[in-house]
């Protein structure tokens, strides 16, 4: 009674800085009192909604919200949406600026354009991964006229006719991702060029556009950000195009265009001393000697990703000398990159923060001291398969990196128990990659666990001398863990799943092929860890319908599950599709004890909701063909293993 | 009475044959002598008008018979546009259309007029052989050479009015069975002397005309001329019109020619002196007289008449169009000829006439050139890039040019072409075998020649490819096979219903394609 008085006499608006200030969870934030709830409901922008029961009353709960995000929302159709917008006085809608729709594959064109024409502030809209999506759905997206920000990655339907749609009906877009939108050719990309003069951003990765379409970009005065991964019709000509063009360009990708040459992307340079970003990974063999000249003009030039290309020393030492303000450095399977080379690079580049040195095996300690001496503010390292970087290394790393959020040392078989010790007076650490470094044991993880409490990734694939010790430390001290992967850590059993259960936070947890953990031990993970959504297990042999049987009635937010080559009956497994309200992607390889009876009516009764299943090809005819096109109708997609 | 009108025109014809058997040598140099605006023989136009010196036209023919009915295209009924349900009746109606008995009439009396005034003629030879030496060898010639001018150009009139007495025998071969009247329409023949034979004749008659075409190539080493012939063998390949608009011709530099609109109108312009058989080129004609008797299978009698004047100085001819104020016309100000009586054909047939062939695809374009027509029907349906304006275009960047131009125009997406979710999918294959079959129907029919062939083919293909055939429905009708209106009905229920019934207790929401009924489940 006493608070709840305290914070009436507050006025909303301080109400709405207090908000402000605790900037953690606001759910819990909200259960506090009335007061709180009620200012966070009014205060809210973003949504993003698990389940379509409460969708209703939550939006008309929070009459607020500008961007509502429906792509975890299972079951999301035409129906569905006909009766949100049908129900009542539909408020929500008018504020909506910005609709994630994205794996929404179960909505039509008829529910999309009843959807966008009922947000008439409606700014952004991301439908990518609906891989259904066509010209009609194409359409519908054209009747959002203020549009400005759009991703269509991989509606792979849409041709030419749809893109031209959307060029004419939402003319102020900005933003544009046309990403595996194969049918899209240099048509349409002309007409947008044409129409859509606003565009900062466009994305025509993989598209099978060619040098005709870079002609017409280059017409667009604002481009900012063009990336064209993949296209692999695109040359030199094309480039050339650009050198005249787009004027405020700061970006550009041309990784894996196998048709661009160092002196395409010299022509780009030049006509960009501005540049900012620029990728060009795995299209180039080697860097000439015109274009390191180049580079050097390239003063503002932040990101640098030459991932797969052969480099020098020299070349190395022209980056560190004349890119002083480098932020980031890709120099991922690299040929020639050597530990001068590297040092003469960080040597210049001291305000870097990513390093991609992934499979640069020559590399060795010195080097990586080196790094750690000339770049404090890192926060990002990789050296996945760096086999020569040991204890010596690291120590220097935990030493002056203490800003390291990020390090990557899977399949570096020179860490141990010593270096993860060394390591973990990184305590900003947030993402560990340790997969495959089989020197590691219990106590090298403990170190990790008592220090690094911020931890939220954590990658112990195939780290086969973890047990249940490391990972009971790990539950108490990293208990913000949200992925864990213990894929073939087969020292572990049931006890250290049970310690895992503890982390209350796990959303994806990998646990393929370890054979001793069984029913008990997911039971407790299902009971405790109320926000796993991922569940990997595989070949997890003595896992029976018990355990399965938990997961079906408590593991309510799981997204997808992978139980190939489990132990389920029939029975459960229906239970288990059918209970669990969320589950969009399921693998369902080799369940020796299904029946094709049981396997049809456990896809029946997840049928509309899901929209992923793997099945076993064997199996591909023995199915009813009348499943398989209901579930092709309601966008569900069938992978055949 | 067809027969007494084929036999009328046998006898009419009699007398041409005794004419032809002048000698003609002497009678082009007096052609040339007399007048300009005569066509001499061997001028290239046989193919036309006719290789025997006897059937020139000249400009001073007098214009006869402006109350007579043209064989107008009108008359004709496409049998595509009458539905299924009323076939009967419509066929009925368009029978006793096309019978008019006014007109015949007319047709009837004027050729009666024509035989007096051909007897008279004939009755002057006579007259004339009966008085000899009183005039001078060359007078006598030149008289000779005029009275067969008259009467040429008056067999002729007669033979294109008789002509148009048969549209209504034609259309009672075209109503006893839809399909064969479609063919014969399409392929532009008016089955001229239509003895119930049609649909036999016609190909053969293709054919041979074909080897023949193949045999004057090897015979005859003239380019120019070859090429001529091929043109015709495609039907007009259309705009030899619009070709020589660049051309800059001196005025004087060539002979100007006008022919009567009858002439251009008239379906053929050969007749075969014995059975009276009409031809449109004079090839054809020599193939067909082989039937008459031996003695026309000579290499002599098939192969083209020789040219005389191959060593005279040519004179350029271009064309004159009789329609007064038009601008092909010989006394418009900004005169531009055309180049040969087929571009005169054409030209007065498209800018003159009636647009009488509508497309029995689309139902809304006109035609008054029956090659044209095919031309169009070869790509009707096939204009699927449409604007949300309205416009159609064949081709994509066409479309798109067109949208990029015009503010505010989107390419339209077709309504509702069943996606495989509305309607099981034996649905969609019968639909679109229907219209493969139906087009190659069509195809077949309008081109027999294995050129065409393989275009048929392509025009299969291109139905395939497109599973959104929005044209389908209209071939349907066009071909009226109502054979195929039992497949396009759903064989069975729609499949996704049926399944959520099955799931109904599940289920919250109604099926995808069900959107309206969902609020009702909640």
């Amino acid at each position: 009674m006493l608070s709840e008085s305290v914070f009436c006499l507050l006025t909303e608006d301080l109400l709405i800085r207090i908000l402000d200030r605790v900037n953690s969870d606001r759910k819990s934030l909200r259960l506090v009192c009335k007061e709180f709830h009620r200012v966070e409901s009014t205060t809210r922008k973003t949504i993003r909604i698990l389940r379509i029961e409460f969708l209703l009353g939550l939006l008309q709960k929070y009459c607020n919200i500008e961007s509502l995000d429906l792509s975890v929302c299972p079951r999301i159709d035409d129906g569905a949406v006909s009766v949100l917008l049908s129900h009542g006085s539909v408020n929500w809608t008018r504020r909506i600026k910005r609709l994630v729709l994205s794996r929404a594959t179960g909505l039509g064109y008829v529910g999309l354009e009843m959807l966008i024409r009922a947000c008439p502030l409606l700014e952004a809209v991301d439908v990518s991964h609906c891989c259904g999506y066509g010209d009609r759905e194409a359409s519908a997206l054209s009747c959002a006229v203020r549009l400005k920000e759009l991703n269509m990655d991989k509606c792979l339907g849409v041709t030419d006719i749809g893109l031209a749609k959307i060029a004419v009906g939402c003319s102020k877009l900005e933003s544009l991702s046309l990403k595996w939108c194969l049918e899209i050719s240099d048509l349409g990309i002309d007409l947008l060029s044409k129409k859509c003069l606003e565009l900062k951003f466009l994305d025509v990765s993989y598209l099978k556009v060619t040098s005709e379409s870079l002609r017409s970009i280059a017409s667009l005065l604002k481009l900012e950000v063009f990336i064209m991964v993949g296209c692999y019709l695109v040359d030199d000509v094309g480039l050339r195009f650009l050198e005249k063009g787009c004027p405020l360009l700061k970006a550009i990708d041309v990784s894996r265009c196998n048709c661009v040459s160092p002196s395409g992307l010299l022509s780009v340079i030049s006509g960009h001393e501005g540049l900012e970003q620029m990728d060009a990974r795995y299209c180039l063999s080697e860097l000439s000697a015109p274009l390191i000249n180049g580079l050097k003009n390239l003063n503002h030039l932040n990101i640098i990703r030459i991932n797969g290309v052969r480099v020098s020393d020299f070349i190395l030492q022209i980056i560190g000398t004349n890119c002083k303000s480098l932020v980031e450095l890709g120099l991922s399977k690299c040929i020639g990159v050597t530990n001068m080379g590297i040092m003469q690079v960080v040597s210049g580049c001291g305000n870097l923060k990513t390093l991609d040195l992934t499979c640069c095996r020559s590399i060795t300690d010195v080097a990586i001291s080196t790094i750690a001496n000339s770049c404090p503010n890192l926060a990002c390292l990789k050296l996945e398969s760096c086999d020569m970087v040991t204890e010596v290394g690291l120590y220097q790393l935990g030493l002056s990196c203490l800003m390291l959020e990020e390090l990557d040392l899977t399949d570096c078989s020179g860490v141990n128990d010593i270096a993860l010790k060394y390591i973990s007076r990184c305590s900003e650490l947030v993402r560990l990659k340790l997969g495959l470094c089989t020197n590691i044991s219990d106590i090298g993880l403990a170190h990790i666990a008592c220090n690094c409490t911020k931890l939220t990734e954590l990658d112990l694939y195939r780290c086969v001398r973890i047990g249940d010790d490391g990972l009971a430390a790990l539950a108490t001290g990293c208990n913000k863990l949200t992925m864990l992967n213990l894929s073939y850590c087969n020292r572990m059993t049931d006890t250290g799943l049970k310690c895992i259960s503890n982390l209350g936070e796990l959303s994806d947890l990998e646990l393929r092929a370890i054979p001793n953990i069984t029913s008990i031990g997911i039971k407790a993970v299902a009971i405790n860890c109320k926000r796993l959504a991922n569940l990997d297990l595989k070949h997890c042999e003595k896992i029976n319908d018990s355990g399965f049987w938990a997961l079906a009635f408590y593991a309510q937010n799981l997204l997808q599950i992978n139980m190939s080559y489990c132990n389920v009956s029939d029975h459960v497994l229906c239970l288990l599709m059918s209970n669990l309200k969320r589950l969009q992607d399921a693998k369902l390889v080799h369940l020796t004890n299904v029946t094709v009876q049981g396997l049809e009516l456990a896809l029946r009764s997840c049928c509309g909701r899901i929209k992923k299943v793997k099945l076993q090809s064997s199996l591909r005819f023995s199915i009813s063909s009348e499943i398989l096109e209901t579930f092709n109708a309601r966008g569900c997609k069938i992978r055949w293993d | 009475m067809l027969f007494t009108q084929v036999t009328l025109i046998n006898r009419i014809l009699i007398p041409r044959i005794e004419f032809e058997m002048n000698p003609t040598g002497s009678l082009c140099a007096n052609n040339w002598a007399r007048s300009s605006s005569l066509v001499p023989p061997g001028n290239g136009l046989q193919t036309n008008l006719s290789l025997d010196p006897s059937s020139f036209f000249g400009v001073g023919i007098e214009t006869p018979f402006k109350e007579i009915n043209q064989p107008s295209p009108t008359q004709c009924v496409i049998p595509g546009e009458s539905k299924k349900d009323v076939k009967i009746t419509d066929q009925e109606t368009s029978k006793l259309q096309d019978w008019d008995p006014s007109a015949m009439l007319n047709n009837l009396s004027f050729l009666e007029e024509k035989i007096h005034q051909l007897q008279d003629v004939v009755h002057m030879i006579v007259n004339k052989k009966f008085q000899p030496f009183e005039q001078p060898r060359e007078l006598v010639t030149q008289e000779q050479q005029l009275i067969t001018a008259d009467l040429t150009s008056i067999i002729v009139q007669l033979i294109s009015t008789a002509g148009s007495l048969l549209p209504s025998v034609r259309n009672t071969v075209a109503n006893t069975s839809p399909l064969i009247g479609q063919l014969s329409q399409l392929r532009g023949i008016n089955l001229p002397f239509g003895t119930g034979t049609s649909s036999g004749i016609q190909p053969q008659n293709n054919c041979e005309n074909k080897l023949f075409d193949h045999s004057i190539q090897n015979d005859v080493p003239n380019k120019c001329e070859m090429e001529q012939n091929h043109n015709m063998e495609e039907h007009e390949h259309k705009d030899e019109e619009d070709m020589e608009e660049g051309e800059n011709l001196p005025p004087g530099s060539y002979e100007i020619l006008q022919l009567e609109k009858e002439e251009i109108l008239a379906p053929h312009t050969h007749f075969c002196t014995i059975c009276g058989k009409g031809f449109k080129r004079d090839a054809n004609l020599r193939m067909h007289m082989r039937g008459h008797g031996d003695e026309y299978k000579t290499p002599a009698a098939l192969a083209k008449p020789h040219k005389e004047t191959g060593s005279e100085p040519k004179l350029i001819k271009r064309y004159s169009c009789p329609y007064g104020g038009c601008k092909r016309n010989k006394d418009h100000k900004k005169f531009q000829p055309l180049k040969t009586i087929l571009c005169v054909k054409n030209h007065y047939k498209r800018t003159h006439c009636d647009k009488s062939y509508t497309c029995s695809r689309c139902h809304t374009k006109k035609f008054s050139v029956i090659a044209d027509l095919k031309t169009h029907e070869k790509h009707c349906g096939k204009d699927k890039w449409l604007c949300s304006c309205g416009t159609t275009f064949s081709r994509k960047d066409k479309l798109f040019g067109h949208i990029a131009l015009f503010q505010g125009h989107t390419p339209a997406i077709p309504l509702e072409e069943n996606k495989g979710l509305a309607e099981p999918p034996d649905r969609c294959d019968a639909k679109e075998n229907s219209t493969m079959v139906g087009s190659m129907n069509f195809c077949f029919g309008s081109n027999p020649s294995s050129e065409n062939g393989i275009d048929n083919m392509m025009d299969v293909k291109g139905n395939i490819d497109d599973p959104i055939n929005y044209f389908s429905s209209l071939n349907f009708e066009g071909c009226n096979f109502g054979a195929f209106n039992e497949f396009s009905q759903p064989p069975f229920e729609d499949s996704d219903s049926s399944f959520s019934f099955l799931m109904s207790g599940s289920f919250n929401y109604a099926p995808k394609s069900g959107g309206e009924s969902c609020s009702d489940n909640l």
